[in-house]
Protein backbone atom coordinates (compact mmCIF):
# COMPACT_ATOMS: atom_id res chain seq x y z
CA UNK A 1 0.00 0.00 0.00
CA UNK A 2 1.16 3.34 -0.78
CA UNK A 3 1.62 5.91 1.55
CA UNK A 4 -1.54 7.89 2.84
CA UNK A 5 -2.53 11.40 2.57
CA UNK A 6 -4.54 13.25 4.64
CA UNK A 7 -7.85 13.24 3.33
CA UNK A 8 -8.38 16.79 4.49
CA UNK A 9 -4.62 17.39 2.80
CA UNK A 10 -4.40 19.21 -0.90
CA UNK A 11 -1.82 17.72 -1.90
CA UNK A 12 -2.00 14.71 -4.26
CA UNK A 13 -0.08 11.96 -5.05
CA UNK A 14 -1.43 11.25 -8.41
CA UNK A 15 -2.16 14.76 -9.74
CA UNK A 16 -2.26 18.73 -9.32
CA UNK A 17 -4.60 21.53 -9.19
CA UNK A 18 -2.83 22.58 -12.55
CA UNK A 19 -2.78 19.20 -13.94
CA UNK A 20 -6.13 17.27 -12.78
CA UNK A 21 -7.40 14.46 -13.91
CA UNK A 22 -10.71 14.50 -15.86
CA UNK A 23 -13.71 12.61 -14.13
CA UNK A 24 -13.56 9.77 -16.95
CA UNK A 25 -9.92 9.39 -16.27
CA UNK A 26 -10.63 9.30 -12.44
CA UNK A 27 -13.81 6.76 -12.93
CA UNK A 28 -11.58 4.40 -15.10
CA UNK A 29 -8.85 4.63 -12.31
CA UNK A 30 -11.29 3.47 -9.58
CA UNK A 31 -12.24 0.65 -11.69
CA UNK A 32 -8.96 -0.48 -12.03
CA UNK A 33 -8.29 -0.13 -8.27
CA UNK A 34 -11.60 -1.76 -7.05
CA UNK A 35 -11.84 -4.82 -9.75
CA UNK A 36 -7.92 -5.55 -8.83
CA UNK A 37 -9.25 -7.12 -5.60
CA UNK A 38 -10.56 -9.92 -7.78
CA UNK A 39 -13.64 -12.43 -6.83
CA UNK A 40 -14.37 -12.60 -2.89
CA UNK A 41 -16.36 -15.21 -1.10
CA UNK A 42 -18.87 -13.08 1.78
CA UNK A 43 -21.69 -14.10 3.94
CA UNK A 44 -24.47 -12.06 4.73
CA UNK A 45 -28.19 -11.26 4.83
CA UNK A 46 -29.80 -10.52 1.71
CA UNK A 47 -32.14 -7.93 1.68
CA UNK A 48 -34.28 -5.86 -0.45
CA UNK A 49 -33.91 -8.06 -3.63
CA UNK A 50 -36.00 -6.38 -6.82
CA UNK A 51 -36.25 -9.29 -9.47
CA UNK A 52 -36.57 -8.68 -12.99
CA UNK A 53 -36.93 -10.59 -15.35
CA UNK A 54 -32.76 -10.64 -17.07
CA UNK A 55 -31.35 -8.45 -14.10
CA UNK A 56 -31.00 -8.58 -10.42
CA UNK A 57 -30.43 -5.51 -8.14
CA UNK A 58 -30.53 -6.06 -4.23
CA UNK A 59 -28.04 -5.81 -1.26
CA UNK A 60 -26.24 -7.36 1.42
CA UNK A 61 -25.86 -7.02 4.58
CA UNK A 62 -23.41 -7.88 7.40
CA UNK A 63 -25.13 -10.59 9.86
CA UNK A 64 -24.39 -8.04 12.97
CA UNK A 65 -23.22 -4.47 11.96
CA UNK A 66 -25.51 -2.14 10.15
CA UNK A 67 -23.03 -2.51 7.21
CA UNK A 68 -23.96 -3.30 3.92
CA UNK A 69 -22.99 -3.36 -0.03
CA UNK A 70 -25.10 -3.39 -3.11
CA UNK A 71 -25.18 -5.84 -5.43
CA UNK A 72 -26.34 -7.33 -9.08
CA UNK A 73 -26.18 -9.86 -11.41
CA UNK A 74 -27.20 -10.54 -14.92
CA UNK A 75 -26.13 -14.65 -14.71
CA UNK A 76 -28.90 -17.08 -16.03
CA UNK A 77 -27.91 -19.20 -13.19
CA UNK A 78 -27.51 -16.72 -10.08
CA UNK A 79 -30.98 -15.27 -11.36
CA UNK A 80 -32.82 -18.90 -10.81
CA UNK A 81 -30.84 -18.72 -7.35
CA UNK A 82 -31.93 -15.69 -6.36
CA UNK A 83 -36.01 -16.46 -7.63
CA UNK A 84 -35.70 -18.72 -4.56
CA UNK A 85 -34.41 -16.51 -1.79
CA UNK A 86 -36.20 -14.54 0.68
CA UNK A 87 -35.34 -11.05 2.01
CA UNK A 88 -33.12 -11.90 5.31
CA UNK A 89 -32.28 -15.04 4.07
CA UNK A 90 -28.04 -16.07 4.99
CA UNK A 91 -26.31 -16.58 1.96
CA UNK A 92 -22.47 -17.15 0.76
CA UNK A 93 -22.01 -15.42 -2.39
CA UNK A 94 -18.88 -15.17 -4.61
CA UNK A 95 -18.75 -11.26 -5.85
CA UNK A 96 -16.82 -9.44 -7.86
CA UNK A 97 -16.32 -6.09 -6.89
CA UNK A 98 -17.95 -3.64 -9.73
CA UNK A 99 -17.37 -0.02 -10.45
CA UNK A 100 -19.92 1.83 -12.84
CA UNK A 101 -18.56 4.40 -14.32
CA UNK A 102 -21.87 5.61 -15.28
CA UNK A 103 -23.25 6.48 -12.26
CA UNK A 104 -19.99 6.21 -10.04
CA UNK A 105 -21.15 3.52 -7.37
CA UNK A 106 -19.82 -0.04 -7.01
CA UNK A 107 -22.03 -2.80 -6.79
CA UNK A 108 -21.20 -6.66 -6.52
CA UNK A 109 -21.42 -8.46 -9.55
CA UNK A 110 -22.88 -11.96 -8.21
CA UNK A 111 -20.94 -14.62 -9.73
CA UNK A 112 -22.70 -17.54 -7.25
CA UNK A 113 -25.09 -17.53 -4.66
CA UNK A 114 -26.22 -20.36 -2.42
CA UNK A 115 -28.67 -19.82 0.84
CA UNK A 116 -26.64 -21.17 3.71
CA UNK A 117 -27.71 -23.98 4.73
CA UNK A 118 -28.95 -25.55 8.06
CA UNK A 119 -26.18 -28.35 8.55
CA UNK A 120 -23.80 -25.75 7.55
CA UNK A 121 -25.16 -22.87 10.03
CA UNK A 122 -25.42 -25.76 12.75
CA UNK A 123 -22.00 -27.22 11.98
CA UNK A 124 -20.83 -23.43 12.27
CA UNK A 125 -22.29 -22.82 16.03
CA UNK A 126 -21.02 -25.99 17.05
CA UNK A 127 -17.71 -24.94 16.22
CA UNK A 128 -17.64 -21.67 17.99
CA UNK A 129 -19.48 -23.42 21.02
CA UNK A 130 -16.37 -25.73 21.17
CA UNK A 131 -14.42 -22.70 20.95
CA UNK A 132 -16.19 -21.23 23.84
CA UNK A 133 -16.36 -24.59 25.85
CA UNK A 134 -12.01 -24.53 24.71
CA UNK A 135 -11.63 -20.58 26.33
CA UNK A 136 -13.66 -21.99 29.20
CA UNK A 137 -16.75 -19.51 29.06
CA UNK A 138 -18.71 -21.85 30.01
CA UNK A 139 -17.36 -23.62 32.71
CA UNK A 140 -19.54 -24.06 35.97
CA UNK A 141 -17.10 -21.98 38.00
CA UNK A 142 -17.33 -18.82 35.77
CA UNK A 143 -21.59 -18.82 36.49
CA UNK A 144 -22.22 -15.81 38.94
CA UNK A 145 -25.57 -16.77 41.51
CA UNK A 146 -28.45 -14.88 40.98
CA UNK A 147 -29.35 -12.33 43.34
CA UNK A 148 -31.78 -13.99 45.78
CA UNK A 149 -34.01 -10.95 45.67
CA UNK A 150 -33.24 -8.66 42.69
CA UNK A 151 -32.98 -4.94 43.38
CA UNK A 152 -33.47 -4.14 39.79
CA UNK A 153 -34.13 -6.18 36.83
CA UNK A 154 -32.69 -5.71 33.32
CA UNK A 155 -34.75 -6.68 30.73
CA UNK A 156 -33.69 -7.00 27.16
CA UNK A 157 -36.37 -8.00 24.75
CA UNK A 158 -38.49 -6.66 21.57
CA UNK A 159 -40.71 -3.96 22.39
CA UNK A 160 -44.82 -5.57 22.89
CA UNK A 161 -43.44 -9.30 22.40
CA UNK A 162 -44.67 -12.19 24.17
CA UNK A 163 -41.60 -12.79 25.91
CA UNK A 164 -41.75 -9.59 27.10
CA UNK A 165 -45.15 -9.79 28.33
CA UNK A 166 -44.49 -13.42 30.02
CA UNK A 167 -41.61 -12.28 32.06
CA UNK A 168 -43.17 -8.91 33.10
CA UNK A 169 -46.51 -10.71 34.28
CA UNK A 170 -45.16 -13.70 35.74
CA UNK A 171 -42.84 -11.98 37.65
CA UNK A 172 -44.99 -9.44 38.93
CA UNK A 173 -47.37 -12.41 40.13
CA UNK A 174 -44.38 -13.87 42.46
CA UNK A 175 -43.95 -10.51 43.70
CA UNK A 176 -45.99 -7.54 43.11
CA UNK A 177 -42.90 -5.06 44.31
CA UNK A 178 -40.75 -6.21 41.31
CA UNK A 179 -38.55 -3.53 39.44
CA UNK A 180 -37.26 -3.74 35.46
CA UNK A 181 -35.47 -1.52 33.41
CA UNK A 182 -36.05 -2.49 29.84
CA UNK A 183 -33.99 -2.16 26.91
CA UNK A 184 -36.25 -2.84 23.78
CA UNK A 185 -34.36 -3.83 20.87
CA UNK A 186 -35.33 -5.94 17.98
CA UNK A 187 -34.31 -9.76 18.13
CA UNK A 188 -33.79 -11.05 15.10
CA UNK A 189 -32.06 -9.39 11.71
CA UNK A 190 -29.16 -7.55 10.98
CA UNK A 191 -29.77 -4.65 13.54
CA UNK A 192 -30.58 -7.12 16.60
CA UNK A 193 -26.85 -8.08 17.00
CA UNK A 194 -26.03 -4.85 18.34
CA UNK A 195 -28.32 -3.61 19.67
CA UNK A 196 -28.54 -6.47 22.10
CA UNK A 197 -25.00 -6.01 22.36
CA UNK A 198 -25.29 -1.98 23.46
CA UNK A 199 -28.22 -2.81 25.68
CA UNK A 200 -26.29 -5.71 27.83
CA UNK A 201 -23.50 -2.97 27.97
CA UNK A 202 -25.75 -0.05 29.45
CA UNK A 203 -27.46 -2.64 31.78
CA UNK A 204 -24.44 -3.92 32.85
CA UNK A 205 -23.29 -0.56 33.44
CA UNK A 206 -25.54 0.48 35.74
CA UNK A 207 -24.86 -0.45 39.51
CA UNK A 208 -28.67 -0.66 40.35
CA UNK A 209 -29.03 -3.78 37.66
CA UNK A 210 -28.51 -6.70 39.98
CA UNK A 211 -29.53 -9.22 36.95
CA UNK A 212 -30.49 -9.20 33.58
CA UNK A 213 -32.98 -11.35 31.42
CA UNK A 214 -32.03 -11.90 27.51
CA UNK A 215 -35.63 -13.05 26.51
CA UNK A 216 -36.74 -13.83 23.13
CA UNK A 217 -40.23 -16.00 22.40
CA UNK A 218 -40.09 -18.77 20.46
CA UNK A 219 -38.83 -18.90 16.13
CA UNK A 220 -37.61 -20.57 13.58
CA UNK A 221 -33.86 -21.91 13.89
CA UNK A 222 -32.82 -19.02 11.67
CA UNK A 223 -35.05 -16.41 13.59
CA UNK A 224 -33.06 -17.04 17.10
CA UNK A 225 -29.32 -17.35 14.85
CA UNK A 226 -28.57 -14.01 16.37
CA UNK A 227 -28.67 -15.38 20.07
CA UNK A 228 -25.36 -17.85 18.45
CA UNK A 229 -24.09 -15.31 17.00
CA UNK A 230 -20.13 -14.82 18.30
CA UNK A 231 -19.89 -11.25 19.21
CA UNK A 232 -23.41 -11.43 21.41
CA UNK A 233 -22.41 -14.36 22.91
CA UNK A 234 -19.14 -12.60 24.08
CA UNK A 235 -21.15 -9.62 25.09
CA UNK A 236 -23.62 -12.42 27.28
CA UNK A 237 -20.21 -13.92 28.45
CA UNK A 238 -18.32 -10.71 29.31
CA UNK A 239 -21.15 -9.13 31.17
CA UNK A 240 -20.03 -8.89 35.10
CA UNK A 241 -23.94 -8.62 36.11
CA UNK A 242 -25.44 -11.98 36.73
CA UNK A 243 -27.33 -12.92 33.15
CA UNK A 244 -30.17 -14.97 32.35
CA UNK A 245 -30.32 -16.09 28.91
CA UNK A 246 -34.17 -17.31 27.95
CA UNK A 247 -34.77 -18.03 24.12
CA UNK A 248 -37.03 -19.56 22.69
CA UNK A 249 -38.41 -23.01 24.18
CA UNK A 250 -37.55 -26.14 25.79
CA UNK A 251 -35.54 -27.31 22.56
CA UNK A 252 -33.72 -24.46 21.60
CA UNK A 253 -30.19 -23.93 22.72
CA UNK A 254 -28.47 -20.59 21.37
CA UNK A 255 -24.88 -20.50 22.07
CA UNK A 256 -26.20 -17.66 25.11
CA UNK A 257 -27.34 -20.72 27.04
CA UNK A 258 -24.05 -22.15 27.25
CA UNK A 259 -22.41 -18.68 28.59
CA UNK A 260 -24.66 -17.32 30.41
CA UNK A 261 -24.76 -17.51 34.17
CA UNK A 262 -28.29 -19.39 34.03
CA UNK A 263 -30.08 -21.22 31.47
CA UNK A 264 -33.78 -20.42 31.26
CA UNK A 265 -35.78 -22.40 28.79
CA UNK A 266 -38.44 -19.77 28.23
CA UNK A 267 -38.99 -16.11 29.69
CA UNK A 268 -41.79 -17.22 32.08
CA UNK A 269 -38.93 -20.10 33.16
CA UNK A 270 -36.87 -17.23 33.46
CA UNK A 271 -39.04 -15.17 35.36
CA UNK A 272 -39.57 -17.84 37.74
CA UNK A 273 -35.93 -18.45 38.30
CA UNK A 274 -35.25 -14.62 38.89
CA UNK A 275 -38.21 -13.57 40.95
CA UNK A 276 -38.76 -15.61 44.27
CA UNK A 277 -42.04 -16.46 44.45
CA UNK A 278 -42.87 -13.76 47.64
CA UNK A 279 -46.43 -14.39 47.27
CA UNK A 280 -45.75 -17.99 47.96
CA UNK A 281 -42.94 -17.26 50.25
CA UNK A 282 -45.06 -14.32 52.77
CA UNK A 283 -48.03 -17.16 52.65
CA UNK A 284 -45.59 -19.92 54.05
CA UNK A 285 -44.26 -17.36 57.12
CA UNK A 286 -47.67 -16.29 57.90
CA UNK A 287 -48.52 -20.42 58.46
CA UNK A 288 -44.93 -21.13 60.34
CA UNK A 289 -45.97 -17.88 62.16
CA UNK A 290 -49.30 -19.00 62.70
CA UNK A 291 -48.05 -22.54 63.78
CA UNK A 292 -45.56 -21.03 66.36
CA UNK A 293 -48.27 -19.14 67.80
CA UNK A 294 -50.38 -22.23 68.22
CA UNK A 295 -47.65 -24.09 70.03
CA UNK A 296 -46.68 -21.05 72.26
CA UNK A 297 -50.96 -21.13 73.08
CA UNK A 298 -50.70 -24.97 73.55
CA UNK A 299 -47.54 -25.04 75.40
CA UNK A 300 -48.79 -22.38 77.91
CA UNK A 301 -52.54 -23.96 78.29
CA UNK A 302 -50.56 -27.06 79.26
CA UNK A 303 -48.34 -25.37 82.16
CA UNK A 304 -51.62 -23.73 83.28
CA UNK A 305 -53.54 -26.96 83.48
CA UNK A 306 -50.55 -28.60 85.30
CA UNK A 307 -50.10 -25.46 87.77
CA UNK A 308 -53.69 -26.02 87.92
CA UNK A 309 -54.01 -29.63 88.91
CA UNK A 310 -51.07 -29.18 91.40
CA UNK A 311 -52.58 -26.17 92.83
CA UNK A 312 -55.71 -28.59 94.02
CA UNK A 313 -53.01 -30.92 95.86
CA UNK A 314 -53.98 -31.36 98.90
CA UNK A 315 -50.81 -29.56 100.48
CA UNK A 316 -51.79 -26.16 97.93
CA UNK A 317 -55.50 -26.93 98.88
CA UNK A 318 -54.76 -26.14 102.56
CA UNK A 319 -51.32 -25.76 103.14
CA UNK A 320 -52.68 -24.87 107.03
CA UNK A 321 -52.14 -29.13 107.47
CA UNK A 322 -48.08 -28.46 107.30
CA UNK A 323 -48.24 -26.03 110.53
CA UNK A 324 -51.42 -28.10 111.32
CA UNK A 325 -50.04 -31.95 111.55
CA UNK A 326 -47.00 -30.42 113.52
CA UNK A 327 -49.22 -28.88 116.05
CA UNK A 328 -51.65 -31.91 116.29
CA UNK A 329 -47.84 -33.97 117.07
CA UNK A 330 -46.82 -31.49 119.88
CA UNK A 331 -49.67 -30.40 121.04
CA UNK A 332 -50.25 -34.77 121.78
CA UNK A 333 -46.58 -34.27 123.18
CA UNK A 334 -48.17 -31.63 125.67
CA UNK A 335 -50.94 -33.45 126.53
CA UNK A 336 -48.38 -36.49 127.18
CA UNK A 337 -45.91 -34.26 129.07
CA UNK A 338 -49.17 -33.24 131.00
CA UNK A 339 -50.60 -36.97 131.92
CA UNK A 340 -47.41 -37.99 132.50
CA UNK A 341 -46.63 -35.14 135.27
CA UNK A 342 -50.48 -35.52 136.81
CA UNK A 343 -49.71 -38.95 137.16
CA UNK A 344 -46.62 -38.17 138.62
CA UNK A 345 -48.15 -35.86 140.73
CA UNK A 346 -50.34 -38.18 141.57
CA UNK A 347 -48.41 -41.22 142.29
CA UNK A 348 -45.95 -39.27 145.02
CA UNK A 349 -49.61 -37.75 146.35
CA UNK A 350 -50.30 -41.10 147.43
CA UNK A 351 -47.10 -41.43 148.34
CA UNK A 352 -46.87 -38.44 150.65
CA UNK A 353 -50.38 -39.42 151.93
CA UNK A 354 -49.03 -43.06 153.12
CA UNK A 355 -45.96 -41.58 154.61
CA UNK A 356 -48.36 -39.15 156.76
CA UNK A 357 -50.16 -42.11 157.83
CA UNK A 358 -47.49 -43.93 158.24
CA UNK A 359 -46.45 -41.11 160.68
CA UNK A 360 -49.55 -40.62 162.22
CA UNK A 361 -50.00 -44.26 163.18
CA UNK A 362 -46.18 -44.32 164.51
CA UNK A 363 -46.86 -41.10 166.51
CA UNK A 364 -48.28 -40.85 169.49
CA UNK A 365 -51.31 -39.12 167.89
CA UNK A 366 -53.02 -42.60 168.50
CA UNK A 367 -52.74 -42.44 171.91
CA UNK A 368 -53.60 -38.50 172.28
CA UNK A 369 -57.06 -39.51 170.31
CA UNK A 370 -58.25 -41.68 172.94
CA UNK A 371 -57.81 -38.85 175.49
CA UNK A 372 -54.20 -38.65 176.45
CA UNK A 373 -52.32 -35.58 176.50
CA UNK A 374 -48.85 -35.03 176.52
CA UNK A 375 -47.60 -32.12 178.68
CA UNK A 376 -44.09 -30.05 177.43
CA UNK A 377 -42.15 -27.20 179.18
CA UNK A 378 -41.46 -23.70 177.34
CA UNK A 379 -38.39 -25.78 175.94
CA UNK A 380 -40.36 -28.20 174.63
CA UNK A 381 -39.43 -30.97 177.01
CA UNK A 382 -41.95 -33.69 177.97
CA UNK A 383 -42.69 -33.21 181.42
CA UNK A 384 -43.41 -36.84 183.08
CA UNK A 385 -43.14 -35.93 186.97
CA UNK A 386 -44.64 -32.63 188.72
CA UNK A 387 -41.34 -31.80 189.78
CA UNK A 388 -40.33 -30.99 186.77
CA UNK A 389 -41.69 -27.74 186.80
CA UNK A 390 -42.98 -25.59 189.12
CA UNK A 391 -45.68 -22.84 190.30
CA UNK A 392 -45.94 -20.16 187.80
CA UNK A 393 -44.24 -22.13 184.87
CA UNK A 394 -45.69 -22.02 181.28
CA UNK A 395 -46.69 -25.77 179.62
CA UNK A 396 -47.85 -26.60 176.53
CA UNK A 397 -50.31 -29.27 176.45
CA UNK A 398 -50.71 -30.95 173.54
CA UNK A 399 -54.27 -32.92 172.86
CA UNK A 400 -55.54 -34.53 170.04
CA UNK A 401 -57.15 -31.55 168.57
CA UNK A 402 -54.33 -29.14 169.16
CA UNK A 403 -52.02 -27.47 171.35
CA UNK A 404 -53.21 -25.57 174.84
CA UNK A 405 -51.54 -23.06 176.97
CA UNK A 406 -51.56 -23.30 180.31
CA UNK A 407 -49.76 -22.14 183.84
CA UNK A 408 -48.73 -24.42 186.76
CA UNK A 409 -50.38 -23.40 190.24
CA UNK B 1 -45.07 -25.72 162.91
CA UNK B 2 -42.14 -25.54 165.44
CA UNK B 3 -38.66 -23.46 165.04
CA UNK B 4 -36.63 -26.94 164.33
CA UNK B 5 -38.55 -27.01 160.96
CA UNK B 6 -37.83 -24.20 159.14
CA UNK B 7 -35.04 -25.46 156.81
CA UNK B 8 -37.48 -27.39 155.51
CA UNK B 9 -39.17 -24.54 153.51
CA UNK B 10 -36.11 -24.50 151.94
CA UNK B 11 -36.12 -28.12 150.70
CA UNK B 12 -36.63 -29.31 147.45
CA UNK B 13 -39.35 -32.35 146.92
CA UNK B 14 -37.04 -35.10 146.76
CA UNK B 15 -35.27 -33.86 150.12
CA UNK B 16 -38.46 -33.48 151.67
CA UNK B 17 -39.95 -36.49 150.20
CA UNK B 18 -36.10 -38.74 151.22
CA UNK B 19 -36.50 -37.31 154.89
CA UNK B 20 -40.53 -37.92 155.19
CA UNK B 21 -39.27 -41.27 154.49
CA UNK B 22 -36.28 -41.77 156.78
CA UNK B 23 -38.89 -40.13 159.28
CA UNK B 24 -41.21 -43.10 158.71
CA UNK B 25 -38.24 -45.72 159.28
CA UNK B 26 -37.15 -44.08 162.29
CA UNK B 27 -40.64 -44.04 164.31
CA UNK B 28 -41.06 -48.16 163.06
CA UNK B 29 -38.04 -48.62 164.86
CA UNK B 30 -40.27 -47.83 167.77
CA UNK B 31 -37.05 -47.34 169.74
CA UNK B 32 -37.53 -43.50 170.07
CA UNK B 33 -38.33 -41.41 173.07
CA UNK B 34 -41.97 -40.21 173.10
CA UNK B 35 -40.32 -36.76 173.32
CA UNK B 36 -38.19 -37.53 169.85
CA UNK B 37 -41.15 -39.86 168.69
CA UNK B 38 -43.44 -36.22 169.05
CA UNK B 39 -40.52 -34.36 167.10
CA UNK B 40 -40.63 -36.50 164.73
CA UNK B 41 -44.20 -37.05 164.04
CA UNK B 42 -44.22 -32.89 164.15
CA UNK B 43 -41.58 -32.91 161.17
CA UNK B 44 -42.87 -35.44 159.73
CA UNK B 45 -46.38 -33.74 159.15
CA UNK B 46 -44.32 -30.62 157.53
CA UNK B 47 -42.25 -32.96 155.18
CA UNK B 48 -45.13 -34.63 154.89
CA UNK B 49 -47.30 -30.56 154.26
CA UNK B 50 -43.82 -29.24 152.34
CA UNK B 51 -44.25 -32.31 149.50
CA UNK B 52 -47.87 -31.59 148.86
CA UNK B 53 -47.35 -28.07 148.63
CA UNK B 54 -44.47 -28.91 145.86
CA UNK B 55 -46.91 -31.09 144.23
CA UNK B 56 -49.77 -29.25 144.56
CA UNK B 57 -47.67 -25.93 143.22
CA UNK B 58 -46.76 -28.39 139.77
CA UNK B 59 -50.90 -29.54 139.23
CA UNK B 60 -51.73 -26.00 139.58
CA UNK B 61 -48.76 -24.69 137.24
CA UNK B 62 -49.83 -27.93 135.08
CA UNK B 63 -53.20 -26.87 134.99
CA UNK B 64 -52.50 -23.36 134.29
CA UNK B 65 -50.31 -24.01 131.09
CA UNK B 66 -53.16 -25.87 129.78
CA UNK B 67 -55.56 -23.49 130.33
CA UNK B 68 -53.41 -20.92 128.71
CA UNK B 69 -52.91 -23.13 125.90
CA UNK B 70 -56.66 -23.60 124.91
CA UNK B 71 -57.63 -19.96 125.41
CA UNK B 72 -54.12 -18.77 123.13
CA UNK B 73 -54.79 -21.55 120.23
Amino acid sequence: MPEQIPADSNLSRVSTELSPWSVSNFTATLKDWITKLGNVWVEGQISQISPKKDVFFGELRDLVADKGVSIHSRRPDVLSSISELAAGDRVVALVHPDFWERSGKTSMDVLAIRKVGLGELLERIERLRQQLIKEGLTLAERKKPLPFLPNLIGLITSAGSDAEKDVLQNSKLRWPEVRFKLQHTPVQGDKAGPEIIKAIELLDADPEVDVIILARGGGSFQDLLVFSDEQVVRAVANCKTAIVSAIGHENDRPLTDEVADLRASTPTDAAKTVVPDVVEERKKLAQAIERINLRVITFVRNQLELVAGIRTRPIFANPFTLVEERALQINQARQGIFSQLDNHIQKQQLLVSGLRAQVRALSPKLTLDRGYAVVRDTNGHVLTDPAQTSSGNKLTITLAGGELQATAD
Amino acid sequence: MTENNKDIAAMSYEQARDELVKVVAELETGSTSLEESMRLWERGEALADRCEQWLSGARDQLEKAAKAKKSGS
